[in-house]
């Protein structure tokens, strides 16, 4: 990137951030700042983390973790009953791939609205795309959404229904008839899908607007709800000229099932890292006693630097951050 | 066996017992998703392309594969025919897996060649070749609605667009990717 490119996508960012945090405290939201410095996480058995040590003469030493987002603090605030809140982060994932679609280190943007639905959060993202937007966007990138479901996607692009294809052994019959090769009989109906929906219908889905694909299967575990009577959860990602920009849930508040989640997430994690040297983050595990006064909410996480890479029509991470982790490396 | 997650462009695995080659691969992490790699594979033998994406995890089949070198000796229309040229053994391939390559192979000339055991997986061109013009069209004067190209037939029968300087029986090279001319050779 050479200085001027670099001058213009740091004003850009600029330009960018101070649309949205008017656009939020327009409606009231209210802009919070929760640390990047964690000693729990919420266990994400897909996500790896990075640690550090507290080290000190007059406390016991502790591992902390930087954020994979800082959902963890924001949700708490929800529960003490903070009204609508923002916040712009700086978020950590770690053995991401690094190149032209990941930093290591990233920017996002989360916001819960209180009171509020997945479906109110389509409204909200696109009024705010629409209000917010840098001059010279390209139309590709603005509102209005297409919307189409993950089986509407499935059934289009790989022709599987999985409305039908509920068993692993459905689905793995489907996978192998399309001729993937590396598909195992005894993996997760999960990563069978991934497998699926990775080849054959995310690298086709139309880029000509954002993208809403809505009701993720139910058997991708996360913090949002169910939908009622269908095995799907109520949750969308959006993609903009391909690229994935967004996350949202209506949350879940059943204090139950999130006690269930974070003792699968964590086992499987435990599980699966024993024996490596990837970090197994500490949990707290009173953290579903939050939920006993969540209220209605819906969440939504954009990728800050993703979203003005859309918008600036760049097609590298690293054009628009200062100082990319792969130079870091080099 | 290799993890999936080292697989590069021109690896060459064997899936199904069926070589092939990795043409392009791209690292995806899905929202909520462990780290997967979406592959895109070529069996040179039969030019089948297939597309695959494994958990970066995941084991895949590495094959070993060594470079020979071979003499093109000629192509019957339907089959290249060459020899390798430390045993001399002559082998057949089917034109069809290596399209466009009767334009760019000369008769008589030597090329690496990956072979997976006995069978023939990439015939591997140099990216820059010096061909002989052996047809050129005349240049019309004041014409440079082309912007002053024309068109002119390289001894392989590789027709190309270069400028209207170009006579036959002069040598020009040739980008063998692209099949696009790139300068005059002066010999």
């Amino acid at each position: 990137m050479n200085n001027i490119d670099k001058i213009k996508a740091v004003k850009n960012r600029s330009i960018l951030y101070t649309n949205i945090r008017k656009f939020f405290n327009d409606k009231d939201y209210l802009e919070v700042s929760t640390p990047t410095l964690s000693s729990t996480l919420i266990p994400e058995a897909t996500i790896d983390n990075f640690s550090t040590q507290f080290i000190s003469d007059f406390y016991p030493n502790k591992e902390l973790y930087m954020i994979p987002s800082p959902e963890v603090f924001m949700k708490q605030l929800i529960s003490e009953g903070y009204p609508s809140i923002y916040q712009f982060s700086k978020c950590f994932r770690n053995s991401e791939q690094i190149g032209k679609q990941h930093n290591i280190e990233f920017s996002m943007l989360e916001y819960y609205s209180n009171g509020m639905n997945e479906q109110d959060s389509i409204e909200l993202t696109s009024e705010m795309i629409e209000k917010t937007h840098l001059k010279g966007t390209p139309d590709w990138a603005l509102p209005p959404f297409n919307k189409m479901s993950i089986n509407e996607a499935m059934i289009k692009y790989a022709n599987i229904d999985l409305d039908k294809n509920q068993r692993q052994s459905d689905l793995y019959e489907k996978a192998i008839k399309l001729g993937l090769s590396s598909v195992n009989k005894h993996e997760s109906w999960e990563s069978t899908f991934n497998r699926i929906f990775l080849t054959f219908v995310e690298p086709n889905l139309p880029q000509e607007k954002p993208l809403v694909l809505y009701d993720y299967p139910k058997q991708i575990d996360c913090l949002a709800t169910n939908q009622m009577n269908y095995p799907y959860k109520k949750r969308w990602e959006m993609y903009i000229g391909g690229l994935e920009i967004a996350n949202c849930y209506d949350e879940m508040k059943d204090e139950e099932k999130i006690k269930e989640y974070y003792r699968k997430e964590y086992m499987t994690i435990v599980n699966e890292r024993s024996s490596s040297s990837r970090v197994i983050p500490d949990i707290d595990d009173q953290y579903y006693e939050f939920f006993k006064s969540f209220p209605q909410c819906s969440g939504v996480a954009i990728g800050m630097d993703r979203l003005l890479m859309s918008q600036m029509n760049i097609d590298s991470i690293e054009g628009v951050i200062l100082f990319p982790f792969s130079d870091m490396i080099r | 066996m290799i993890k999936a997650g080292q697989i590069e462009k021109g690896t060459a695995l064997l899936i199904k017992g069926q070589p092939f080659v990795c043409i392009d691969r791209e690292f995806v992490n899905p929202g909520k998703g462990s780290a997967f790699v979406r592959l895109k594979l070529k069996n040179p033998g039969t030019g089948q392309i297939l597309a695959e994406t494994m958990k970066s995890q995941d084991n895949a089949e590495e094959i070993t594969v060594e470079d020979r070198d071979c003499q093109y000796l000629y192509n019957d229309g339907s089959s290249f025919h060459l020899m390798l040229t430390d045993t001399y053994d002559q082998l057949e391939v089917p034109m069809a897996n290596f399209p466009d390559f009767e334009y760019l192979m000369k008769d008589g000339d030597t090329y690496r060649c990956t072979f997976w055991e006995t069978q023939l997986l990439d015939i591997q061109i140099p990216s820059k070749v010096v061909y002989l013009v052996t047809e050129a069209e005349e240049a019309v004067k004041g014409d440079t609605v082309q912007g002053a190209t024309k068109y002119v037939t390289t001894e392989c029968g590789l027709k190309v667009r270069c400028p209207i300087f170009i006579k036959q029986g002069e040598k020009i090279r040739i980008n063998t990717e692209t099949k696009e001319y790139l300068e005059r050779v002066n010999s």
